[in-house]
């Protein structure tokens, strides 16, 4: 992808009678950079995560990659393909698997929907057996396959939807939002199964989601996206150290007596019974030892500050000024 | 585009059809027009015939309007149009065939099953009504490729008409009007032939006649050899029309297409 851009026109209007009658004779519009001159190269096998806050073009990205968009300027390469020409083998290649858009029919069963990508895609039945049965045992589906779509839970409806989206093997996925609205379980299992899937086949995973145990699992790159541009590409651990070049010390402290004193080594996020400081990174052997030969203290843990929080700044500190 | 995958689609096109079958109740009960015109024009003939048309002449020109109705009925406007304006069309542009003929072999299959359920009532309608004309099996087997194309315009026209909806924010109602003209114009309302001559030759000539009003001449037996052919023509014109238009709304359209929503 090289100079990448996608600009929406929009019409615009105030709210209110008027403004909807001088709306119908003169029409107003704006241009909406949703995705400018991105340039990035992904290797196969990969695992990327695109991340952005709301509206950052992270979706106009992964619609761009799959072929779903016509890019306004720049050049797009995907397998080999130009992804607005949506030729069959392109198509063949890729899966794009969307959290709030699905392709299964409501009111019928999922398997209704397996069996018809089974034949546009050209899996012989043998192999549709094959994966089938192993997505199904791996997803946990059992009989919710057999259930009209409409009947099952957001959760289930999702395991269904990468099952159909992933019956023809592609070798490329791109998944947005894939955990959206799950709780912990159903994450954790769906994040174990595209893990898997990517290891076994090799396939390359490019993916959106606000939830960082989604990226914080299944990706080492990260891809950051504001306003349309690309502000970062690269590791996560250096992401965080650029921007956060410090790591979290908690401890438990139980008596209060002994809290004192804590700022000496460094910012204290919270001062509670569990006390957790931001040390910065050279330091931190210095004031473990410090703190472990303190009185009442106990439990040390040192982790990177959490990835929620290193993206916020950097959100906040991209941020044009009013 | 291979017969496998049309295939295919025509059986999903099928399980959804019986999965709606209470819908497509309601929509035959909705199509139901004709034999409300049926009524009506059969007690204004009881006098003796009006444009060439005696009691059972009316029974079976509406019944067989009613059937044909249902055999060439369409709503690819409607859900193509939604697809386009929500978003929704995504998954059908992910998959290697084209998304057209999804829609085509989705509203193809559903009519066997329209026509079993309309079936009965156009039967007991014409048993209530004390019969109608009888039909020759040839006039049947003329009549089969003329509603093939008839089908063909109705859903070319539709799928011209849902692909505005890639620059238009309801292209239904576009649709709306043209069914309101087709409602006079295509001999589901009253029989072409009792406009006066002048005006029943350019509604001849229309693609409102085409789908509806031609067909149920050739089923009742009501045309000359040469006005058959003539007729056939006319189709195939109008099948070409409405396929050259939709292939180019389709293809400038799915460049402007969106993709709205996460």
């Amino acid at each position: 992808m090289s100079g990448l851009s996608k600009h929406f026109r929009v019409s615009r209007r105030e709210a209110g009678l008027r403004a909807a009658i001088r709306a119908v004779f003169r029409r107003e519009w704006d241009t909406v950079r949703a995705v400018e001159a991105v340039s990035f190269r992904v290797s196969a096998g990969e695992r990327v995560a695109l991340l952005g806050p709301n509206g950052a073009g992270k979706t106009t990205t992964l619609k761009l990659l799959a072929g779903l968009l016509s890019p306004t300027a720049g050049e797009l390469t995907v397998a080999g393909h130009t992804p607005g020409a949506r030729q069959a083998a392109f198509l063949r290649s890729i899966a794009l698997v969307m959290g709030q858009k699905r392709q299964l029919s409501w009111d019928l069963p999922a398997l209704d929907t397996f069996e018809l990508n089974r034949v546009v895609y050209g899996v012989s039945h043998s192999d549709y057996r094959q994966r089938l049965d192993e997505m199904v045992e791996l997803l946990d589906l059992g009989h919710v396959v057999t259930r009209p779509v409409r009947q099952l839970s957001l959760g289930e409806r999702m395991k269904c939807e990468l099952v159909a989206a992933l019956l023809h093997r592609p070798k490329i996925i791109f998944l947005d939002e894939p955990t959206l609205g799950m709780d912990v379980t159903m994450q954790l299992k769906i994040r174990h199964f595209i893990r898997d899937y990517n290891e076994r086949y090799g396939a390359t995973i490019i993916l959106t989601s606000h939830y960082m145990g989604d990226v914080a699992a299944l990706c080492s790159r990260v891809l950051l996206i504001a306003d349309g541009e690309l502000r970062f590409d690269g590791d996560i651990d250096d992401l965080v150290k650029s921007v956060r070049p410090v790591k979290r010390v908690s401890v438990t402290i139980p008596d209060k007596r002994h809290r004192v004193g804590m700022s000496e080594y460094g910012m204290v996020v919270k001062r509670e019974e569990r006390v957790v400081l931001d040390v910065e990174r050279g330091k931190v052997s210095d004031v473990i030892a410090h703190l472990l030969s303190r009185e009442g203290v106990r439990d040390l843990e040192v982790t990177d500050p959490p990835l929620e929080e290193v993206l916020r700044e950097v959100f906040e500190r991209r941020r044009p000024s009013p | 585009m291979t017969p496998r995958v049309a295939a295919a689609m025509w059986r999903f096109g099928m399980a959804e059809a019986m999965a709606y079958r209470a819908s497509m109740f309601v929509w035959i009960l909705a199509t139901c027009f004709p034999l409300v015109s049926l009524a009506l024009w059969s007690y204004l003939a009881e006098d003796g015939a009006i444009g060439g048309y005696d009691q059972a002449g009316f029974v079976s020109y509406f019944v067989a309007a009613f059937m044909i109705r249902q055999l060439t009925s369409a709503w690819v406007c409607w859900v193509l149009s939604r697809q386009i304006r929500l978003g929704e069309l995504d998954a059908m542009l992910l998959r290697p065939a084209h998304p057209v003929l999804h829609h085509m072999m989705s509203n193809f299959a559903a009519l066997p099953m329209r026509a079993l359920m309309a079936l009965p009532l156009g039967v007991g309608v014409l048993v209530m009504a004390g019969g109608g004309d009888p039909v020759a099996w040839g006039d049947v087997l003329r009549t089969l490729p003329t509603l093939a194309l008839a089908w063909g315009i109705v859903f070319l026209c539709q799928l011209t008409v849902a692909c505005l909806a890639f620059w238009l924010t309801s292209a239904t109602s576009l649709y709306e009007a043209w069914l309101a003209l087709h409602l006079v114009l295509s001999g589901y309302l009253l029989p072409t032939s009792l406009f006066p001559e002048r005006f029943a030759e350019v509604i001849r000539a229309l693609p409102f006649h085409a789908a509806l009003g031609f067909p149920v001449e050739a089923l009742t037996g009501r045309l000359s050899h040469a006005a058959y052919v003539e007729g056939l023509g006319l189709q195939c014109v109008w099948v070409v029309c409405f396929g050259v238009l939709a292939s180019l709304c389709w293809r400038r359209g799915v460049v402007r297409y969106g993709s709205v929503g996460a």
